[in-house]
Order: C-alpha cells, then sequence, then structure tokens
C-alpha cells in the first residue's frame, strides 16, 4: 500500500504542473495584464507602470528564468499567493475564508448525505409503490426548481415572515444561528438529486441474493438495511462523498451572497467579478490539489471498505 | 477504523465544530448604547486613505479620518467649513500660495503603532506626509490624477521615488517646495498654476487626510485593515465582505451638530439637534449586503436604518414603495418609514468613440443617434422613473447647469428628422452606414435589456447595431485602449463644480484619462485652459455653459439621463439629511432608541390587521 500511495504521489507532480500551466495561460496569458485595472479609472502611465513591475508583468512570460510563469510557479509551491488586487494578501484572505464556508458546507453535506442514504434505503425497501412513485415525482420537480429560487423563497418566508431565522450573517452572534437556514435550503435544494443518485444504488444493491438470504434468515429490516445493504453499497457512496470534500471547502457561491456568509464562495464570486486572477489563480489551484488528494483519499477508503480491493 | 471509533470521531468533530459555531464573538451591545446600522452595497476595499477611491471605502475611511475641510451638512447651496483647519485657507492675491493653520489640540486614535500606544497630536507634517505619500509611485496610489503637475515640486519627489525599490524605503523628509509645514500648525502649499478646485477637489477628500507615518511604518501593507485617524470613530471589527463595526474615538476632539441650515431644515425636524455635541452614536455598524432581497428584507424588519445615499431602493421593490404620484405607499407609510427624493448629480451617456473612422467624421450620423433615441421610454422602462432626460452633460444641482439647455434641442427625439440626417451621414460615409458596435460595461439581464433597447431604436431609423457585453474591467481596458466604437458609460459629480465634467472632453485628458470619447477641440481646449484657473464667479458660469454648449455641438455622446434619487428611512433615523458631496456623516446622525425597540411591536400589530 505505501508503494501504492508514493507511486500516486509522484504521478501528482505532473498533474499539477499541468494544473499550473493552464491557470497560467488562462487568466495571465489570455487574461492580459491587469495592471489598469488595479490603478485606477484616472490613473496615470508611470501608476499603470509601477504597478505592471510591482506585480511582475513587466516581465517574459516563459522564456527566462525569472519570468512570469516561474513566478507562478513559485507562488504556488510555497502556497504564498502573493497579495490581492486590493493589497491584501491571498492567504490571509483563504484563512478568514475557510471557517465560514466549511460551518455551512460541512453540516450541509453531512445533512444532506444522512438524510439521502437514509430515505434512498428506505425508498428502495418499499420499490414500485406509490411511496416510491411519489418520492421519485418529488425529487424531478425538486431537481426542477432552480436553485435561486429555494433561497429566494427560503429567506422570505423562515426568515422574514416566521422570523426562525437570521436574514443574513450576524457577527455578533453564534455563527450557528446565521447558517442555520442556509444549511436547511442547501440540503432541500440538494435532497433531489442526491436522492435519486442514492437510490438507484440502493436498488441495485437490494435486489442481490443475500438481502433475500437475511432477511429469510430472520434479521430485522433496519439491521438488513442499514448494515449489509449500506456496507455493500459503499464503494460509490464514498466515490460521491470523498470527491465532493474539496468543493466543501470552496463553500457555497449563491447561499453565501445572499447570507452573506464571509466564506471562499463569496471570495470567489466577487473575485471573478472585479477579475482579480490573483485570488482565482490561488483558489484554482488549491482546489486542484484538495481534488489530486481527495482522488487519492478515494482509492484508499475503497481498499479500507471493501476487502477484495487491493492495492498493486 | 471501527464502527464506534468512526461514530466517536464523528461525533467530536461535529460538537468542536458546533462548540466553535456557538461561541458567542465578541461583546454584545450595552442596552444604553446608541447604534447605527446603515449598510453598504458593496464590500470595501481599503482602509488606507491614501489609496481609497471607491465610494464604499471612502464612506467608512471618512468616519475614521478627517480632511481639511468639509461641506456643511445642512447648508445649501453647499458650503465649505473647516474641519482639521482652523479656518478657510489664506490665498495669496496671485492664488498660488496657500495657507492653511490647522486646528491645535487634534490627536489621533490610540494606537499600537505609537510608542506608549497613546495617540500623539496632529501636526501640519502629517499633511505633508499625507500627499508625499500620494506622490510616491512606489506607493502607486489612486489619487494621484489631481496632483499631477499642479503643486510645485511634487512632481519632482515623484521622480525621486522611481529610483526606488520598495515604497518604504523613500526619505519623506525630503523637501518639496510647494508642499511644507511653516511650523507645527500650520501648512503651505504652493500651486504651479492657480487651481481654484483645490479646496472642493483634494482638500475636502478623504485621500488627503492626515496618517500617521508611524502607522503605515507600523502596520506597513497592512494598514488598509488598520487605520489610525483623528475621526469621531475607530475600527473595531472588520470583515471587508459583510460587516464593519466602528466605535467611538474617545480621543476625538469633539464638535457640535450644526444651528443653520436651509430654511426648511427646521420643519423637517434637521434643526432639532442644533448645538448639541456629536457624534450622537456609540457604534456603526455597517453590513455589506449585495444581494437586494436581504437589504429589502432587513429594512422592512427594521435591522437596517435607511437606504441612503449610496444606494436608493431596491428596483425591485420600488413599486412597493412609491406610488405613481411619487409619494410613500400606505404600507411603508404605516411601518414609519420616511422618503426623499433628490436630484443625483450624475450623468449617464452612450459615447462615441470619435477616433472611429465610421463615427468619428460623421456628425450627422451622430447627430441621427442622438435624434433616435427615446430617452423617456428608456427612463420608463429601466429606473422606474427615477431620472430625467439629459438635455446636456451638466447634471441639474452644480452651479453651472443650465436649465435652458433644453432650448437647444441636443437631446431631441425626432425620427424622421434622424432619417433626414442620415441620410446626409451616408453621403459622407460614400454608401450605407455599417453595422455599428456598442459596448456594455456588464454581462447580466439589465444589460442585456439595455442592450435590445438600443437595439430597437437603431432600428427604428435603418441602422444595425451589434451590443459587446463584458465585464467591467475589460471594458475598461478596451475603452481606455480605444477599442469600443460606443460605449455607455456615466459619472456622478464629486463637488458641486462641473470641472470634472467639462474636463472629460479636453485632448489632454484623452483615455486612459477621463475622454474617452477622444474629443479633440483646440477651440475648447484654449477656453477650458482659461476658465479652469478662474475663481468661481458668474463670469466662471457663463463660460462653463459655453463650453457645454462648444462639445454638445459636437455630439460626441447620446447624454441619456441625470439620476433622480429616492432614499427610505425610518422614522427613528434622525438628522437623515442627504449629502451629496460628503462622506462620514453618520456623526451628525442620531437614532431614537425608543422608537426602534417598538418597532417590532408595530410589526407584529400591523400583520395582525393583515397589513
Amino acid at each position: 500500500m505505501t508503494a501504492f500511495i508514493i507511486r500516486r504521489l509522484i504521478y501528482m507532480i505532473p498533474i499539477v504542473f499541468g494544473v499550473l500551466l493552464v491557470t497560467f495561460v488562462l487568466f495571465t496569458v489570455v487574461g492580459g495584464d491587469i495592471s489598469q485595472q488595479i490603478a485606477g479609472k484616472n490613473a496615470d502611465q508611470q501608476t499603470i507602470d509601477e504597478i505592471r513591475h510591482e506585480y511582475g508583468f513587466d516581465k517574459p512570460l516563459f522564456l527566462s528564468w525569472d519570468s512570469q510563469f516561474i513566478d507562478h510557479f513559485k507562488r504556488a509551491v510555497t502556497f504564498d499567493f502573493g497579495r490581492a488586487m486590493d493589497r491584501e494578501r491571498i492567504s490571509e484572505k483563504i484563512r478568514r475564508g475557510v471557517g465560514p464556508s466549511l460551518m455551512l458546507t460541512g453540516p450541509m453535506f453531512c445533512g444532506e448525505l444522512i438524510v439521502a442514504v437514509s430515505l434512498a434505503l428506505i425508498i428502495a425497501f418499499v420499490r414500485g409503490t406509490v411511496w416510491d412513485v411519489s418520492a421519485v415525482v418529488i425529487c424531478v420537480a425538486g431537481m426542477s426548481i432552480p436553485y435561486l429560487s429555494f433561497i429566494i423563497f427560503g429567506q422570505y418566508f423562515f426568515a422574514y415572515k416566521l422570523d426562525w431565522f437570521p436574514i443574513i450573517y450576524l457577527p455578533e452572534e453564534p455563527m450557528i444561528k446565521s447558517v442555520g437556514l442556509p444549511i436547511v435550503i442547501g440540503i432541500i435544494a440538494g435532497l433531489g438529486a442526491e436522492l435519486r443518485f442514492y437510490r438507484t444504488i440502493m436498488l441495485d444493491e437490494i435486489r442481490n441474493d443475500y438481502v433475500r438470504t437475511a432477511f429469510a434468515k430472520g434479521l430485522s429490516t433496519s439491521r438488513v438495511l442499514f448494515k449489509h445493504v449500506l456496507k455493500n453499497a459503499m464503494i460509490p457512496i464514498i466515490t460521491n462523498v470523498v470527491l465532493a470534500l474539496p468543493t466543501l471547502i470552496l463553500g457555497s457561491f449563491l447561499l453565501e451572497r445572499f447570507f452573506g456568509i464571509p466564506g471562499l464562495g463569496y471570495l470567489m464570486i466577487e473575485a471573478i467579478g472585479s477579475r482579480d486572477f490573483f485570488i482565482i489563480n490561488a483558489m484554482t489551484f488549491i482546489f486542484s490539489l484538495l481534488i489530486v488528494v481527495f482522488t487519492l483519499l478515494t482509492d484508499i477508503c475503497y481498499a479500507l471498505v471493501d476487502p477484495r480491493i487491493s492495492f498493486k | 477504523m471501527n464502527g464506534i471509533n468512526g461514530t466517536k470521531w464523528i461525533l467530536g468533530l461535529a460538537a468542536a465544530m458546533l462548540a466553535v459555531g456557538c461561541a458567542k464573538k465578541g461583546d454584545s451591545a450595552s442596552k444604553d448604547e446608541m447604534i447605527l446600522c446603515p449598510y453598504l452595497p458593496s464590500r470595501i476595499q481599503t482602509l488606507d486613505p491614501g489609496n481609497a477611491r471607491d465610494m464604499y471605502s471612502m464612506e467608512v475611511a471618512a468616519h475614521i479620518y478627517e480632511a481639511l475641510y468639509v461641506y456643511h451638512y445642512l447648508k445649501r447651496p453647499y458650503e465649505i467649513i473647516p474641519l482639521l483647519a482652523e479656518d478657510l485657507p489664506d490665498i495669496s492675491p496671485d492664488g498660488l500660495t496657500y495657507t492653511i493653520r490647522i486646528k491645535k489640540d487634534v490627536h489621533f486614535q490610540d494606537d499600537a503603532c505609537f510608542l506608549d500606544g497613546k495617540g500623539r497630536e496632529l501636526k501640519a507634517s502629517d499633511f505633508v506626509y499625507a500627499l508625499k505619500r500620494i506622490a510616491n509611485v512606489k506607493y502607486a496610489s489612486q489619487n494621484w490624477a489631481p496632483f499631477d503637475g499642479k503643486i510645485v515640486g511634487l512632481d519632482d519627489f515623484r521622480e525621486y521615488t522611481k529610483g526606488f525599490k520598495k515604497q518604504w524605503d523613500v526619505d519623506y523628509s525630503r523637501p518639496v517646495e510647494g508642499l511644507q509645514a511653516i511650523d507645527d500648525y500650520t501648512l503651505q502649499i504652493k500651486l504651479t498654476r492657480p487651481w481654484p478646485q483645490i479646496v472642493e477637489i483634494v482638500l475636502t477628500d478623504t485621500s488627503t487626510t492626515p496618517i500617521p507615518h508611524e502607522a503605515v511604518d507600523f502596520y506597513r501593507e497592512d494598514i488598509i485593515r488598520h487605520p489610525v485617524g483623528t475621526g469621531p470613530f475607530k475600527l473595531k471589527t472588520l470583515q471587508p465582505s459583510c460587516f464593519v463595526e466602528l466605535v467611538r474615538n474617545k480621543n476625538w476632539r469633539g464638535e457640535s451638530y450644526p444651528s443653520e441650515g436651509e430654511p426648511s431644515d427646521k420643519e423637517n425636524g434637521f434643526l432639532d439637534d442644533a448645538g448639541k455635541p456629536i457624534p450622537f452614536a456609540d457604534r456603526i455598524i455597517w453590513r455589506v449586503i449585495e444581494e437586494d432581497q436581504p437589504a429589502w428584507l432587513l429594512l422592512m424588519r427594521g435591522n437596517i436604518d435607511a437606504m441612503d445615499e449610496l444606494r436608493g431602493i431596491p428596483k425591485d421593490n420600488f413599486d412597493k414603495a412609491v406610488t405613481v404620484e411619487r409619494t410613500l405607499t400606505q404600507s411603508l407609510i404605516e411601518r414609519g418609514l420616511k422618503l426623499q427624493i433628490y436630484n443625483d448629480p450624475s450623468i449617464y451617456w452612450v459615447g462615441f468613440n470619435l477616433k472611429d473612422p465610421v463615427l468619428g467624421k460623421n456628425l450627422p450620423l451622430r447627430k441621427a443617434i442622438c435624434r433616435a433615441i427615446d430617452r423617456n421610454r428608456f427612463i420608463d422602462l429601466f429606473t422606474n422613473g427615477r431620472a430625467m432626460p439629459a438635455h446636456g452633460f451638466v447634471p441639474p444641482g452644480l452651479d453651472s447647469y443650465d436649465p435652458d439647455i433644453v432650448q437647444s434641442g441636443y437631446s431631441k427625439y425626432d425620427l424622421a428628422e434622424a432619417k433626414q440626417l442620415l441620410k446626409q451621414a451616408e453621403q459622407i460615409q460614400g454608401g450605407a452606414i455599417p453595422k455599428l458596435n456598442l459596448a456594455m460595461p456588464g454581462t447580466d439581464t439589465l444589460y442585456r435589456q439595455y442592450g435590445q433597447f438600443f437595439q430597437r431604436q437603431f432600428e427604428q431609423v435603418g441602422l444595425e447595431l451589434g451590443i459587446d457585453y463584458m465585464d467591467w474591467p475589460t471594458y475598461m481596458e478596451r475603452a481606455n485602449k480605444g477599442q469600443c466604437q460606443m460605449f455607455m458609460n456615466g459619472i456622478v459629480a464629486g463637488c458641486p463644480d462641473a470641472i470634472d465634467f467639462l474636463e472629460m472632453f479636453t485632448t489632454k485628458s484623452f483615455a486612459p484619462g477621463a475622454n474617452k470619447f477622444f474629443y479633440s477641440n483646440p477651440a475648447y481646449d484654449a477656453l477650458y485652459d482659461k476658465v479652469r484657473v478662474m475663481q468661481s464667479s458668474p463670469e466662471r458660469v457663463e463660460i462653463y455653459r459655453t463650453l457645454e454648449h462648444m462639445a454638445m455641438d459636437d455630439y460626441p455622446a447620446v447624454f441619456i439621463l441625470h439620476r433622480v434619487a429616492y432614499t427610505l428611512g425610518h422614522d427613528w433615523y434622525k438628522n437623515f439629511k442627504p449629502q451629496l458631496y460628503s462622506h462620514g456623516l453618520c456623526k451628525y446622525r442620531r437614532v431614537d432608541v425608543k422608537q426602534r425597540e417598538e418597532y417590532p411591536a408595530l410589526l407584529k400589530k400591523l400583520e395582525r390587521e393583515g397589513k
């Protein structure tokens, strides 16, 4: 297993390099020189030139040891992403945003997973009945409603009309209060797609012989479903879960913006809106790195939950 | 990991997250505290005044930092009064030397950047430092443009700074002839040529507010989050994208609420607090709310005090708030909200790039386009009627606004004349007018609707129009390089003098300066050079108006509208008088705490009554 992990870690090097190359081409070569934008609306040429120098836009793109690509590479491997367009350190912005994003997406993800998997097991168990059909219809309806509609309705009805939650993030109050409603909205809005996905997995599993055998041996329904069926359905669940984990750190763009939660989703939306390529670059790199790492973790988890899988 | 351990681990993690999430942050407000709750429609970029240029950063910074002068809060027409200056400047007869005495016993707020943590006294040299810092090319301030070539020796200082690697390496003690602290309380500014607007444009501006060099040296680049000023408030919490909290600066010298104002101020209650010490509030809490729905819901719930000068009533909520007669709806009157309507000194246009081979040499074509745009329809469709058609580019409210400019017919909507003009335009072009292109500084639905509107208007006279939708930075980049054939844009006045509007059409201001039309008229430039050094007078007003007509005669743009602002505030939010040219107004504003506390009960009562 150690050899496998080392080999996979070595594979990561060209992947990460490729990501760096792509982000550099996208944001520096194609995106162009943003010194005019940083300098402000009526800046003179001197100020623009100075900013160009400060951010290294006056260096050659590739063909030099002191090129923009080498700077880009150095910043990424040292995790020192420099300063954003507003001159605040990007690492500081990211550090500040991780907590609120995880406070929102962590419970949302867990809640959604638990509800979706549990309901999927039950629905798969009662497959073909009116409950199953109703659930599928509700899921499809839920998937058809735009995410934004859930947010607008939820904020208006639960926060404003019923006053069960704050309308927007309250920094002076415990964080849990502010993220309660966004978590509920996130779970409800995402449940349709998740439930349908897990229902399909559970249906495949529940038709197997060992399930019938377990029932024949007199095991309780809950034991069969939650101990045996769930365990055997773990591979696709793990794939789905582990690969979704990096996205949690990125937060939720729309929920964070509507509820004023100062997370990384909000940071990313602002960066895109203001063409702050320094932040977009840093976030893209971190995200891709997390994807690579979590993909490796997924493979390791397969072996942990399924003894039939071994590393070669 | 066995099942039980795994469960424990997950439960432990959840408990830890819950504990972090449930931790109460900061101290809660005491019941006796007066807290103002305005809101910002966008995040703030920086609290470093030398480089603050967006209005939201300036709005917050102006409560922490103070300028030499400020506009009187109540008097109209706007009048400049001293703030950190002792009195108005002594101006030499040639208009070149400004001698400004500054107030004694003004202290910076206490901060760790000072040796003993105690804020030291403000000196004239702090103003010199602030201005030199803006000139430091390594600092790359967004605020340099107004000073370029205007203060004796400052451009040389800027040249000198080029030789350094970092902004911190520059020796600020190097003398600048035109910028001197004569003594601790006297500042002298020498100009290269008369600059009558120096007080209005820069000495009232947040960018020139004094900042202690100790703070800059101590915090370096992090000064953007550690403001150290002389103002009535100081920063307590800053989360740039969601929350800014200021508390009273105990070192502040104190001031009184103005005792004079417009005749209507007494009747409107704006003089009820005359002579009382300010600031009234103990804290100001700005929430940054970028979306309209939460902002509106928070106003209705009473969690924010007003939709003020920074952002009026959201477009989608306008019909709920204002009737067709332009009065407040009954539902909002019952909630105790108050509406104020006033002219916003702004102008929005579709500009022509005069370097463009099709538009640049074809006056009849530009004129035809101006005749083809129905400005009233645009206003009805896109602003809920919150604007007035523009007949020139100087907006109402500025001293040189010409109310008779409408007679000149620059903005006449006349399709027959437009078609007639197009025939002349085709002769100049030597054939049919090719497809034209309009650059839009946004990609959202509203900009697409603007685009469709203009396409329809052009079609009516047989012109084909393509629209390029782009984000703001791309748009700016292209407009500055002269790559947009037509472009939509606008500006808002920063002071009651129209000089900035006139400057937009000078050859010297070609993009990346303000002249993105690339309009060049030697006669205009000569007259502008003459008027820009003139002190305010009726003669100057006449020349301003002549300049406006000169530019308008060449049709450099379709000037579309001047905005009319609608602000909404709760009844408990006192002294809420709109002030167009100053930031930092919260020190004048007060909350009737009792009235605010009763608001939830009022809402419940209205709910019971089904309203």
